[in-house]
């Protein structure tokens, strides 16, 4: 069934739910509509948002508010679960080449206090927990973990350290010191090789010293033997290049689906629904299988769209490239309203974006792979790859969010600001964007209208 | 073609009515805002009509600016104060390469290109330090009249040293300093040093002169010194800055009114 596609309140899904319902919807098991999440889980903050008014948006929606489910009912049926935690994207790949093993990101419950309006208390237990406000939101997953009202306590917790975020590794400490062991692996900070330095090719245009690859790579084959143990059978490289290309295939589904929407004339899909599409590439939505015909169908909605021009948002729209996840979903509805349009987007983990190598022994190519990670290495490589997609969509002006506590803001704002100004010149705002956002939006509106509207002077001769 | 530019800042709505063949401003009007923000802009922009008799059919366009300017319903559009200062200044001050407005709630820095074009900007956080809600606060304290405050500072003769980092931490430091003794006088020079450092930090590089100060702020003495001695370069109080953003609101009015008549068939 097609339509012209609008964002949609909550309460205007319910009705479109009942059209889509009546033309003959096939849905998942996850599907219904959306309201039910509100009923059901408390999520009050899908009141406030717009949503894209498509099946195949339904279906992304449907999909990610019904993880916690979907892990409950796969521990019922005897499967392990593995919470890999900092790591957005490398241990998920191992974790779901074992049989009957699901990897989840505790660290998503950092949207669980936005998704509830701050009703589930989780920040204010975290602050009795120890970790304040000074602290990334992501301290919310703490009591999650105590009050077992959220996701299913894992059978192994693994998490990445070192080069890291600093607060997130000491969030993790005292989850740890709260009586949740965990496998730590370490996570060198990424250099440029020395003169004369063996190095590798990074994915993402990078290059590293051969030295840190082979650490992480040792790492990885650490943590791959206690996934093993877990799952009762080895991690074989067969197992793990199987791995690989199904998480290849997710990834290649998203830069389709990139491709698709950045670069069309209009807006083909809302932000917002661009923003959890990406996420699945960091842990699948704790289900691989199922990921791949989400991402296909809206991929394919959004080619239709282009194919007919029926686009969410006028044509005019200024092209923004997004810098780093939002704390508050409710941010991203924000930058339609303001009168842009997502065009590009770092949400932090543009390494789980690119192929995994497979033409190499596959430890190696996932060692190259987190290796990446842009949070692991200078802001200054971020900024590149920013500057270079930037060209790439012809970006107008670029949001830089940040997330409140979160230690890397501070310090990575500057030289991805100074790499656009200097190569670009392009409008750029930087703002901080809490759980509920709502009492700062009109300052936030402010913000983004004013850098938008330094990009449409620009458009003038 | 008469215009109208509508700033509803936080602490008072401003409006000015600009006639487009004259290029000249042909009406102010300025009042305290308060909880029925549509209401009291709605008023402000009657009294200010009718003091400058006008009939209402005869403003072609309104653009509304501020932190309310989605309040204000009878705007044919809203514009960001970023864009309105930049426009009201360029048309006071063309060769203006840097502004700096300090509001109610709000203070920006604003560099601007050649022909008034933004370049960029920046704006305060979340905290009122660098704002002139800092100087309410102040006022409040030493139980004094807002406006009296700049003549107060005039007779400083050693200011104080108060954080630029918060007002609440802020108004401790100034209860501490009213315990010891210390002059009102040089806590309240000490205030417009602490936002003057406040704007410079947020300004985040060296600005470029010309410098022009605009919003309410800039109405007080001493706070033009404050800046200029902590911006080190000269800087000029824009005419009646209280109204540069309703100007630029008002100037660019008349721009979408020529456009919308030039497109019209």
């Amino acid at each position: 069934m097609t339509h012209s596609p609008l964002q949609l309140t909550l309460t205007e899904w319910d009705q479109r739910y009942a059209e889509l319902a009546r033309a003959g919807l096939r849905e998942p098991w996850y599907g219904g509509p959306l309201a039910r999440h509100v009923e059901r889980e408390n999520n009050e903050r899908l009141r406030r948002l717009r949503f894209d008014s498509s099946a195949a948006a339904l279906r992304l929606w449907n999909f990610l508010l019904t993880e916690n489910e979907r892990l409950r009912t796969a521990r019922a049926q005897g499967d392990r679960l593995v919470g890999t935690m900092k790591d957005l994207g490398t241990v998920p790949v191992m974790a779901c080449a074992l049989p009957k093993v699901r990897p989840f990101y505790p660290d998503g419950a950092w949207w669980t206090p936005c998704l509830m309006e701050c009703s589930d208390r989780l920040l204010v237990q975290a602050d009795a927990l120890g970790t304040d406000p000074s602290f990334c939101p992501v301290r919310a997953m703490l009591p999650a973990f105590l009050n077992d009202e959220h996701f299913p306590r894992p059978d192994l917790l693994i998490c990445s350290t070192g080069a890291v975020c600093d607060d997130f590794s000491a969030i993790a400490q005292r989850l740890e010191r709260l009586g949740h062991p965990i496998l730590w692996w370490e996570m060198p900070r990424r250099r440029a090789p020395d003169p004369g330095e063996p190095a590798c090719d990074l994915p993402g245009g990078l290059i590293g010293p051969a030295g840190q690859v082979e650490c992480v790579r040792e790492e990885l084959q650490r943590v791959g033997v206690e996934l093993g143990k877990l799952a009762g059978c080895d991690l074989t490289h067969e197992r793990i290049r199987a791995g690989i290309r199904s998480a290849n295939q997710i990834r290649r589904q998203l830069q389709t689906l990139r491709q698709t929407v950045y670069a069309a004339p209009g807006a083909p899909l809302p932000a917002l629904e661009m923003l959890i599409a990406e996420m699945l590439a960091v842990h699948f939505c704790s289900d691989r299988g199922e990921c791949l015909p989400v991402l296909a169908e809206l991929a394919t909605e959004a080619t239709r769209r282009v194919a007919t021009r029926q686009f969410v948002i006028p044509d005019d729209a200024v092209r923004v490239f997004w810098v780093n996840p939002v704390a508050d979903l409710r941010a991203m509805n924000l930058l339609e309203a303001c009168g842009g349009r997502l065009c590009g987007s770092d949400f932090m983990f543009t390494h789980a974006l690119d192929l995994i190598p497979e033409d190499l022994p596959p430890f190696e190519a996932l060692a190259r792979t987190a290796l990446a990670d842009p949070m692991v290495g200078p802001a200054q490589d971020r900024a590149r790859r920013i500057v270079d997609d930037c060209r790439r969509f012809k970006i107008e002006a670029v949001v830089i969010a940040r997330i409140p506590g979160a230690s890397h803001c501070p310090w990575e704002g500057n030289p991805i600001r100074e790499r656009i100004a200097d190569k670009l010149a392009l409008p750029i705002v930087e703002i901080e964007i809490p759980p509920v956002c709502d009492a700062l939006l009109p300052t936030l509106r402010t913000r983004i209208e004013a850098v938008l509207e330094i990009a449409r002077a620009r458009r003038e001769p | 073609m008469i215009c109208a530019g509508i700033d509803a800042g936080s602490r008072a709505i401003k409006v000015v009515l600009f006639d487009h063949a004259r290029s000249m401003v042909i009406g102010r009007g300025l009042a305290d805002q308060g909880v029925a923000q549509p209401r009291l802009a709605e008023e402000i922009f009657a009294a200010t009509l009718s003091k400058a008799g006008i009939d209402r059919h005869q403003v072609r366009s309104v653009v509304a600016t501020g932190y309310g300017r989605n309040r204000v319903a009878f705007a044919t559009t809203t514009i960001t104060e970023i864009t309105c200062h930049a426009r009201g200044v360029f048309h006071l001050a063309p060769d203006t390469r840097s502004i700096v407005e300090i509001g109610g709630q709000d203070s920006k820095v604003i560099r601007l290109e050649n022909g008034g074009r933004v370049r960029d900007f920046a704006m305060n956080d979340r905290c009122a330090a660098g704002t002139g809600r800092f100087l309410e606060i102040l006022a409040a304290r030493l139980d004094a009249d807002w406006s009296k405050l700049g003549d107060l500072s005039q007779q400083s003769r050693q200011p104080a040293l108060i954080s630029s980092t918060c007002v609440v931490f802020a108004e401790t430091e100034i209860i501490g300093l009213l315990a010891e003794g210390v002059p009102a006088a040089d806590i309240a020079a000490g205030v417009q040093n602490s936002i003057a450092t406040r704007v410079m930090a947020m300004a985040g590089r060296p600005l470029t002169a010309p410098v022009l100060f605009t919003g309410g702020v800039a109405l007080q003495p001493g706070m033009v010194r404050a800046l200029a001695t902590t911006l080190d370069c000269p800087v000029q109080v824009a005419p009646e800055p209280q109204f540069t953003g309703a100007l630029g609101a008002a100037l660019l009015a008349a721009r979408i009114a020529a456009t919308a008549s030039t497109s019209s068939p």
